[in-house]
């Protein structure tokens, strides 16, 4: 199963929104990276933008911004990936459960405090009314939304999949993680087809999702995907700054990949969410259709070739591990 | 209250609880419609508004038709708020 990339959308906290992937803006030292966000003015009608949440704004901005991308081109299927979704208005909504014993409870905050929300409200604005469906599964969402929409685009009965990964930046949460890390936020959206978009369409070759895999799940993976390890041109790894967590990797760096790997990270530049990998498929199309990544992703430059099969590896406190395989 | 005081409060607590953002109070029209026409409100903040209603003066509206009547401008409102006042 795979899927042409026909487009991407993402606000991210680099100025991503403007198709900038150059990565520039600063991030060292910072606990929290935010979004940085558009002027939502332009993409949402100011009646629909009333009642929206950040979060809303966030996906349904991003999303906005993958269809202008695409010409205007519509999907037969929105499919939404999230770790914690509406967690701002959830919290709102639930601290007013409180504290009015349940009663006289603003529908607001109920509203935009679904997981579904975001899905929901870019179908409604969009205007399709096919298929529809949100996943939450902790940091492997987006991989699973990538997977339904794979599943769909090679079933035949849908052409154009728009397949979204998104979360807010929660203080709660945050105050709740066990070790600290640069935390962030984002929404990425990206329209996938059957039929490549033109010749050098960005192509996502393989997704897999694991859960505490065993020692040699990305040699499995590859071997079933015909690509040996020494043909892929760049290694995208979601590195994170928590010793333990990237003790994952180096083991990784230091027994399989070979030493001209070219090897990227992404997470200090958008942060550690549940979705971040949606921040790294858009780096990495945006980057095989440039020919090279940004100097501030690049953590090992390794050999210099254009890079035309990228590895997308992550995983979420060691537990969800993920895998894409994007080609040029 | 007097009911001018009351109509100025009500606009700010409108703008507030339905996140009118783009509107000052001046740019309400007491005596204009809320719903569909005037400000354009729609069902949710139908909802909203009587929520206003309980929270800020008490007043619980549970009879629909006369949810529609008091709902039908800010000024209606005011009468409303002050009807019920004079009764309590």
């Amino acid at each position: 199963m795979h899927a042409y990339l026909t487009s991407t959308g993402l606000i991210s906290p680099q100025r991503t929104f403007e198709n900038d992937f150059s990565c520039g803006l600063q991030t060292e030292g910072a606990a929290i990276l935010p979004a940085i966000e558009p002027d939502y003015r332009g993409l949402i009608s100011p009646v629909q933008l009333r009642r929206m949440s950040r979060i809303l704004k966030l996906g349904i901005g991003a999303a906005q911004l993958c269809i202008n991308n695409a010409g205007g081109l519509q999907p037969d299927a929105i499919i939404v990936g999230t770790g914690l979704a509406c967690v701002n208005d959830l919290e709102i909504f639930l601290k007013s459960i409180i504290e009015t014993g349940e009663q006289s409870l603003s529908s607001i905050p109920f509203i935009n405090s679904l997981h579904n929300t975001v899905a929901a409200q870019v179908a409604r604005i969009l205007k399709i009314q096919t298929y529809n469906n949100t996943h939450c599964h902790r940091g492997a969402s987006f991989e699973n939304a990538l997977l339904d929409a794979l599943m769909l685009l090679h079933e035949k009965e849908h052409k154009q999949a728009l397949v979204g990964g998104i979360d807010e930046f929660s203080m709660h949460y945050y105050n709740l993680l066990p070790a600290k890390v640069v935390t962030g936020e984002g929404a990425g959206f990206f329209l996938l087809s059957h039929l490549p978009a033109g010749k050098n369409s960005v192509k996502i070759s393989a997704v897999r999702t694991f859960y505490a895999p065993g020692e040699d799940f990305i040699a499995r993976f590859l071997a079933e995907q015909h690509t040996p390890v020494h043909q892929l041109d760049a290694v995208l790894l979601g590195m994170n700054g928590n010793p333990s967590d990237d003790a994952v990797y180096h083991r990784l760096i230091d027994n399989f990949f070979p030493p001209d790997t070219r090897l990227i990270t992404y997470k200090h530049l958008c942060g550690e969410y549940h979705t971040s990998s949606a921040f790294a498929l858009a780096l990495a199309a945006h980057s095989i259709a440039a020919g090279a990544f940004p100097a501030p992703a690049v953590f090992k430059p390794g050999k210099s070739a254009k890079p035309q099969k990228v590895l997308l590896y992550n995983h979420y406190q060691n537990c969800n591990h993920t895998l894409m395989l994007v080609t040029g | 209250m007097e009911k001018t005081a009351l109509v100025e409060q009500l606009k700010t607590q409108i703008i507030e609880a339905l996140l009118l953002e783009d509107l000052t109070p001046n740019d309400i029209d007491p005596a204009a419609p809320l719903f569909v026409e005037g400000l354009g409100l729609d069902s949710i903040d139908a909802l909203e508004l009587i929520l206003l209603l309980e929270k800020q003066y008490g007043i619980r509206v549970e009879d629909p038709k006369e949810r529609r009547d008091a709902l039908q401008s800010v000024n209606a409102m005011a009468d409303y708020i002050l009807s019920h006042k004079s009764e309590g």
